[in-house]
C-alpha cells in the first residue's frame, strides 16, 4: 500500500508541476519603441495557459480633458453621445459623428463567454445610437452650436465618404448611398445598396472603413477578419481581411489587397495619391506579439494573415498551412507596436496646427486588452517625406489612461475639420475631442 | 448490527452520490479525446469547439465528484485503508487537474488549442481514467466500498 500511495503521490505532483511550468508567467514585455519603423524586433512566439486579460476600467473624464503636446491645446468638441467612433467633415464644414457599435458577439465556446463579458467591460456602458449626428460651427469658434441627427436606424454603421452629391455610408453589411446637396442637416431619404458586406453571422471585425479614390471612380472599404486567427473556421472568411475596392458605377467589387486582419482608417497620402491604412494584427502569441501596423496598401499584394505574419513568419494555429501564399507574403510598412488597436488614420493638410505636424499621419490607438503593461490609448503623429514614414512617432494626445490602469476615454477615428483642427472620437469617453494651436 | 462493509458517507437513501457523479465526467473526458481526434484529423473547427465544452462540463463535475468522494474517503477508516482506495483518489486528482490545464490549453485560437498538447493531455486523462476506473471498481465489487449489507437470513 505504501508504494501505491507513494506512486499516486508522484502522479499528482508531476500533474501540479505541470501546471505550475505552464501557466501564466510569460515573457515579460519589451520596450514597445523596438517594435516602430520598419524592422520591428519579433520575440518567439508565447502561447499562453492564461492570456493575460487587462482591461482599463472605464471612469470617464468627469470634467478633464486629454492632455496634448506643447504647442496644442485640447478642447471638448461634443460629449453625452453614444459610442461615436468615426468621424467625417462635410465640404461646407459640418462634421459627421457616427455613434455605432458592432453585433453581440456569439457564443460558440465557453471561452466567448468570458471573452463578451470582458469587451463589455472595457466599452462604454451606453447602447450604440446606431446613427449619424451633424454637428455645425455657424461662428468659427471651433466648437459647434448646432447639433442634428443626421442619418437614423443604421447598421454597424462605421465608414462614411461623399462623392459629388453622393454620401456613402458602410453599414456592417452593405455600402449605402444617400443623395447629399451641400448644407443639409438631414438626411430622410431611404438608401441605395451599392453593394454588400460581409456581414453576420459572428461578425467579428465588424467596423466597415470607407473612403474614395481621389478621382472618385472607385471606394475602398475595409473588411476585417471574422476571427483572431480562423478560430471560427476559415469558410467564415470568405471576403474578410481585406480591402475591397468598389467600383461606384455599378457596384461591383474585387478584392484590391489580402492578408490584412483588421484593415481601418482607410485614407489616400495627399502627396502621393496611394492609399494607407492601419492594422490591428493577431492575439495570444505573447505581448509583443504581432505588432499593429500603418502601411501603404498595394494593388494585389497579400500581406499575410491568417498564415503569416510581418512577412513571412508562420503562424502554427493555421490549418491546413498554405506555403504557396506565405511566399507571397509581403512586409508591412510600419510597425506601432503590440496591440496598441490603431483604428483612426488621417493625414494632416490642414493649417491650423504647428509646422510640425504638416505632411504626416495621425493614428488613434484606441489600446490593448491582451498586455499586462498597457499599450496605445493616445494619439501619435508619424512624420512622412516624400510620401514614405520618415520618422519615430510622437505622442500627440494622451491622458485617455490615469492611474496606469484605468480608461478615461479610448481614442477610435479621426479627422481634421475645416479650420484644420484634429478632430478625435473617443467612444468609451463618449466625447468628440478637437484639437488646435494653442492660442500663442 | 455493526455494518460489514466500508461505509459512503454522502448517499441519498443509501445511494452513495460519488458513483452518481461520476460518469459524467468519464463520458466527457473520453468523448474530448474522441473529438481531438478528429479535429487533429480534419482541422474542422466545430469539432475543437465541442472539444472544449466536454472539457468544461467535466471539470466541473469532477470538482462535485472529488469532492464527494473526498468526504467518503475521509468518513471511514476502512476506506483510507484500501490500497485501491489511494490509486483511485489520487489517480482522480491528477486526472483533475490535467482537465483544468487541457480546459485552459483549448481556449487558445484553432490549431494549437488542441495538437499537440491538448491532444496529449486527453489522452493521458484517459488513460488515467481506465486505472483509477479499475481501483474504483475493486472499491466496490471486492471491498463492498458504499454497498448495503444483505439483512441475515
Amino acid at each position: 500500500m505504501k508504494s501505491a500511495r507513494r506512486k499516486s503521490a508522484h502522479l499528482v505532483a508531476a500533474a501540479i508541476a505541470m501546471l505550475l511550468a505552464m501557466s501564466g508567467c510569460g515573457p515579460a514585455a519589451i520596450d514597445p519603441q523596438r517594435q516602430i519603423g520598419a524592422n520591428p524586433y519579433l520575440p518567439e512566439i508565447h502561447e499562453y495557459l492564461l492570456p493575460p486579460m487587462h482591461v482599463a476600467k472605464v471612469v470617464g473624464w468627469n470634467g478633464a480633458t486629454p492632455a496634448a503636446a506643447p504647442g496644442l491645446r485640447v478642447q471638448n468638441f461634443a460629449a453625452g453621445l453614444a459610442n461615436p467612433r468615426s468621424l467625417y467633415v462635410l465640404p461646407n464644414g459640418d462634421v459627421l459623428v457616427v455613434e455605432t457599435g458592432g453585433p453581440p458577439g456569439p457564443v460558440s465556446r465557453p471561452k466567448e463567454i468570458v471573452m463578451n463579458w470582458v469587451e463589455k467591460m472595457a466599452h462604454s456602458r451606453t447602447p450604440p445610437g446606431q446613427r449619424i449626428l451633424l454637428f455645425r460651427d455657424t461662428d468659427g469658434d471651433g466648437v459647434p452650436d448646432q447639433k442634428t441627427v443626421f442619418l437614423d436606424h443604421l447598421h454597424s454603421p462605421f465608414g462614411v465618404v461623399l462623392v459629388g452629391n453622393d454620401l456613402y455610408v458602410a453599414n456592417t453589411d452593405a455600402v449605402l448611398r444617400f443623395p447629399y446637396s451641400t448644407g443639409q442637416t438631414e438626411i430622410t431619404a431611404p438608401g441605395e445598396k451599392l453593394c454588400d458586406l460581409p456581414g453576420g453571422p459572428i461578425d467579428h471585425h465588424w467596423t466597415k472603413s470607407l473612403t474614395a479614390s481621389p478621382d472618385g471612380t472607385f471606394l475602398y472599404a475595409g473588411v476585417g477578419s471574422n476571427s483572431n486567427i480562423t478560430e471560427n473556421g476559415i469558410q467564415a472568411e470568405v471576403g474578410r481581411a481585406a480591402i475591397w475596392q468598389i467600383d461606384r458605377a455599378t457596384g461591383a467589387h474585387r478584392e484590391y489587397a489580402t492578408g490584412l486582419r483588421n484593415p481601418n482608417g482607410l485614407q489616400f497620402e495627399p502627396q502621393t495619391h496611394t492609399l494607407w491604412a492601419v492594422i490591428n494584427e493577431r492575439d495570444e502569441l505573447g505581448p509583443d506579439l504581432v505588432p499593429d501596423y500603418l502601411t501603404s496598401v498595394r494593388d494585389g499584394a497579400f500581406y499575410g494573415w491568417p498564415y503569416s505574419y510581418y512577412g513571412q513568419h508562420i503562424d502554427p494555429r493555421v490549418r491546413p498551412q498554405r506555403p504557396d501564399l506565405v511566399a507571397k507574403a509581403i512586409m508591412p510598412d510600419y510597425a506601432l507596436s503590440s496591440h496598441v488597436a490603431p483604428l483612426g488614420l488621417v493625414f494632416y493638410t490642414g493649417t491650423n496646427l504647428p509646422a510640425h505636424y504638416r505632411g504626416g499621419a495621425f493614428v488613434g490607438e484606441h489600446g490593448s486588452w491582451d498586455r499586462t503593461v498597457l499599450n496605445g490609448y493616445k494619439i501619435v503623429y508619424v512624420p512622412f517625406t516624400n510620401g514614405r514614414p520618415s520618422g519615430p512617432p510622437e505622442d500627440v494626445v494622451t491622458g485617455f489612461l490615469i492611474d496606469g490602469d484605468k480608461a478615461r476615454g479610448r481614442p477610435v477615428g479621426l479627422t481634421v475639420d475645416s479650420q484644420g483642427g484634429l478632430l478625435i472620437a473617443d467612444d468609451t469617453g463618449n466625447s468628440v475631442w478637437r484639437v488646435s494651436a494653442a492660442s500663442p | 448490527m455493526p455494518s460489514v462493509n466500508p461505509r459512503s458517507t454522502v448517499n441519498l437513501r443509501g445511494r452513495p452520490l460519488h458513483a452518481m457523479l461520476v460518469p459524467v465526467p468519464i463520458v466527457c473526458f473520453v468523448a474530448t479525446l474522441v473529438t481531438d481526434i478528429v479535429y487533429w484529423q480534419t482541422a474542422a473547427m466545430l469539432w475543437a469547439d465541442i472539444s472544449a465544452w466536454l472539457l468544461v462540463i467535466g471539470v466541473i463535475f469532477s470538482l462535485f465528484a472529488a469532492a464527494v468522494g473526498t468526504i467518503d474517503f475521509l468518513g471511514d477508516r476502512r476506506i483510507r485503508e484500501l490500497r485501491s482506495a489511494w490509486i483511485h483518489g489520487l489517480g482522480n486528482f491528477a486526472a483533475l487537474i490535467l482537465s483544468i490545464v487541457n480546459t485552459l490549453i483549448h481556449t487558445r485560437d484553432a490549431y494549437t488549442s488542441v495538437v499537440p498538447s491538448g491532444l496529449i493531455l486527453s489522452a493521458l486523462v484517459v488513460v488515467i481514467l481506465v486505472v483509477t476506473g479499475w481501483n474504483g471498481s475493486t472499491l466496490v465489487y471486492r471491498h463492498g466500498v458504499g454497498v448495503r449489507q444483505k439483512d441475515p437470513a
